[in-house]
């Protein structure tokens, strides 16, 4: 026969157990709604333009590929200017959760120079050499992804150069060299092999 | 309960069998000495039947042209033709004669095996080169490689003095009452009698004996024992610890585990390869996570790499043998003053599967530029872009013939710029989910096979270094 106070310890541990229960729940809710919260993205100014189409060339980690794709965005006029948005909204595809090649926390780009119809800068940020993952493919597809962005939408692009918060870099990772100019054909002849 | 305890045992001794049968199986190889050079082929087996790449075995003796027509493959080597017909024995050389393999002839992939049994039969036909196979010791010698030696007990002080024809390195290991000289590189056979007693109060008896890759000398000695090489590496001499040999040019040999590379003053080829382990120092590369840094696996594979080819007969150095800096520059100019033909960078990566091949990302030579026009350092590697390009295929072409999943490009990827020879870079990622497969044995000694398949494949293609 159990005792009277055994039946009672036992309701309570009882209702304890349904308790935790139900909080275990909460907290994994918590925890996947917090998933869902967009990480945070680089701050641009608001742009002022009609809306056109550009086209991306999005890398892909899986396959080692470059595809095209076309996303709409609002363009101003000045070509510097219509460089940095399309580098930015390529940045920005990359740092979602779902990225087919994700970049580090913060990266964005400061400024696109075009120099002459011929010849572009990119002046990245520090974040986005500083957090890149390191190994010669994940870096080739990164530059490749953004020259070849850029020339589709400067098709005169004939070379591309990178700095690294206005500073010449020797390698984005460790790897791939970004200290002079990239030939874009070249760039072009050779993501063709990697798809 | 005992009986419980017995079954296992059982279980576990049959599976550590089965186990050491695969993995025999797996690392059966033949090699091969020939005049010019030696190398290992790998063996294999199918219906119970030692088979050898027809191919693979021929290609370092000469220039071998193959096509496929049909089921059959049609075979020039030096000039000279021959034709063989999958699952057939008989086979055609020369002026139409027929001759028959020991067992059927195999095409797997588009690639030509035959018996191991049958080769010599075939080397002597299609090579016109007398050959020998010694079974228990999987080696083959072509023409007239093989190296005998003669053994002379000489005394005060009591010596064993064994002389060569030609140079050895073989791998000493010293132990009580022995000494083994282990003869993996060199065509060693026996001088005819394989145990030979000796009574003398240094030396008890001496035995040859052929093991799988090469051939074992054991001295049975009676005190602490040393060995020397001299002459050259034609002279190796055991004699007692306390008294070393008093013969001119003599060196003390190094003793070593069997495994262990051997040392000796015979001078080195000119290398063929030149192998950089990328990174090194503080400048890590990748960190695949805090025990396992891409600068530690790639000097891993560059050994591992080294080890293969050296194991093929081909002569390699490295940039680097330890954890030291090197900028690009060095690297380029430790490639371009090696006199090597082939520069391979050897890169490794968590991100993605299998092994990618890079060549160099500078512009072909100008139409009015030459090889020996002068050239920035930048562009150093233009006039080489072609035979590098022919390495990067190889590889590709080995890696996808053996399953691994491969790409190739080109890349901006310092030094390929500023090399002058044929130049490389291959960066290998895991098979599978995790980047620690990176450091497995036997993802390495996959991985290194197949890169010394491909470079040795290369051997007469990329022409002299300049």
């Amino acid at each position: 026969m159990i005792s009277r106070k055994l039946q009672y310890v036992i309701a309570a541990l009882t209702v304890a157990i349904f308790v935790l229960c139900f909080y275990l729940v909460h907290l994994k809710r918590k925890a996947e709604s917090m998933g869902d919260e967009p990480v945070p993205q680089a701050m641009t100014a608001p742009i002022s333009g009609p809306a056109e189409e550009i086209t991306l060339y999005v890398a892909n980690d899986e396959d080692a590929s470059l595809l095209p794709v076309s996303v709409s965005s609002a363009m101003p006029l000045d070509p510097g200017e219509r460089g940095r948005i399309v580098i930015h909204t390529l940045i920005t595809r990359y740092l979602r959760n779902d990225s087919p090649h994700p970049l580090g926390a913060g990266a964005d780009v400061h400024d696109v120079y075009l120099l002459d119809p011929a010849s572009a800068v990119v002046n990245l940020n520090a974040a986005f050499a500083d957090s890149h993952r390191s190994g010669v493919e994940v870096e080739q597809l990164t530059v490749f992804s953004i020259v070849r962005t850029l020339k589709a939408q400067f098709p005169g692009l004939s070379r591309v150069r990178f700095l690294i918060e206005g500073k010449t870099r020797e390698t984005l990772a460790g790897h791939i060299d970004i200290s002079g100019w990239l030939d874009v054909a070249m760039v072009a002849d050779a993501s063709g092999e990697l798809k | 309960m005992l009986r419980a305890e017995s079954i296992f045992v059982r279980v576990a001794t049959l599976l550590l069998f089965l186990l050491a049968v695969g993995l025999a199986a797996e690392t059966r190889r033949v090699v091969v000495y020939a005049p010019k050079t030696n190398y290992q082929l790998d063996i294999l087996v199918r219906d119970g039947v030692d088979y050898l790449g027809l191919t693979d075995l021929l290609e370092p003796l000469g220039h071998v042209e193959s096509r496929l027509e049909d089921n059959k493959l049609k075979l020039s080597f030096n000039g000279g033709e021959a034709e063989f017909q999958d699952g057939k024995r008989q086979y055609r050389v020369r002026a139409n004669a027929r001759l028959d393999l020991a067992a059927n002839f195999l095409l797997v992939n588009g690639r030509g095996y035959v018996p191991v049994v049958s080769v010599t039969q075939l080397l002597s036909r299609i090579a016109v080169q007398p050959a020998e196979f010694h079974d228990g010791s999987c080696r083959l010698f072509i023409g007239s490689t093989k190296i005998s030696y003669s053994a002379e007990l000489r005394h005060d002080p009591s010596r064993l003095v064994l002389s060569f024809p030609a140079p050895v390195k073989p791998s000493t290991l010293v132990e009580k009452g022995r000494v083994h000289l282990l003869f993996h590189r060199e065509p060693v056979v026996s001088s005819g009698a394989d145990k030979v007693s000796y009574g003398d109060s240094f030396l008890l008896s001496t035995s040859f004996a052929e093991i799988p890759g090469g051939a074992e000398f054991i001295a049975t000695v009676q005190q602490p024992a040393t060995v020397s090489i001299g002459d050259g590496g034609r002279t190796v001499i055991i004699s007692p610890a306390t008294q070393p040999p008093s013969a001119p040019g003599t060196v003390p040999a190094p003793t070593a585990s069997p495994a262990a590379q051997p040392h000796s003053p015979v001078p080195r080829p000119r290398p063929f390869v030149i192998l950089d382990a990328a990174h090194g120092g503080s400048e890590t590369g990748s960190v695949f996570s805090p025990t396992l840094i891409e600068k530690e696996i790639n000097l891993m594979l560059a050994r591992q790499l080294q080890k293969e080819l050296e194991s093929r007969g081909i002569s390699v150095v490295l940039t680097r043998v330890a954890d030291n800096p090197l900028t690009g520059d060095q690297r380029a100019i430790a490639a371009n003053t090696s006199h090597s033909s082939l520069y391979i960078a050897i890169h490794s990566s968590a991100s993605g599967h299998g092994v990618r091949v890079y060549t160099s990302m500078v512009p072909a030579l100008q139409p009015r530029q030459t090889r020996r026009s002068f050239l920035p350092w930048e562009l150093a590697q233009s006039p080489h872009l072609d035979q590098s390009r022919i390495a990067a295929s190889a590889i590709a072409a080995e890696c996808a013939y053996r399953g691994l999943p491969v790409r190739s490009s080109a890349a901006p990827l310092r030094p390929l710029n500023n090399v002058t020879i044929a130049a490389v870079a291959v960066e290998v990622a895991p098979l599978g989910a995790s980047a620690d497969e990176l450091a497995a044995p036997e993802f390495q000694q996959r991985i290194a096979a197949t890169l010394a398949t491909s470079i040795a494949s290369l051997r007469g293609k990329l022409g002299a270094a300049q």
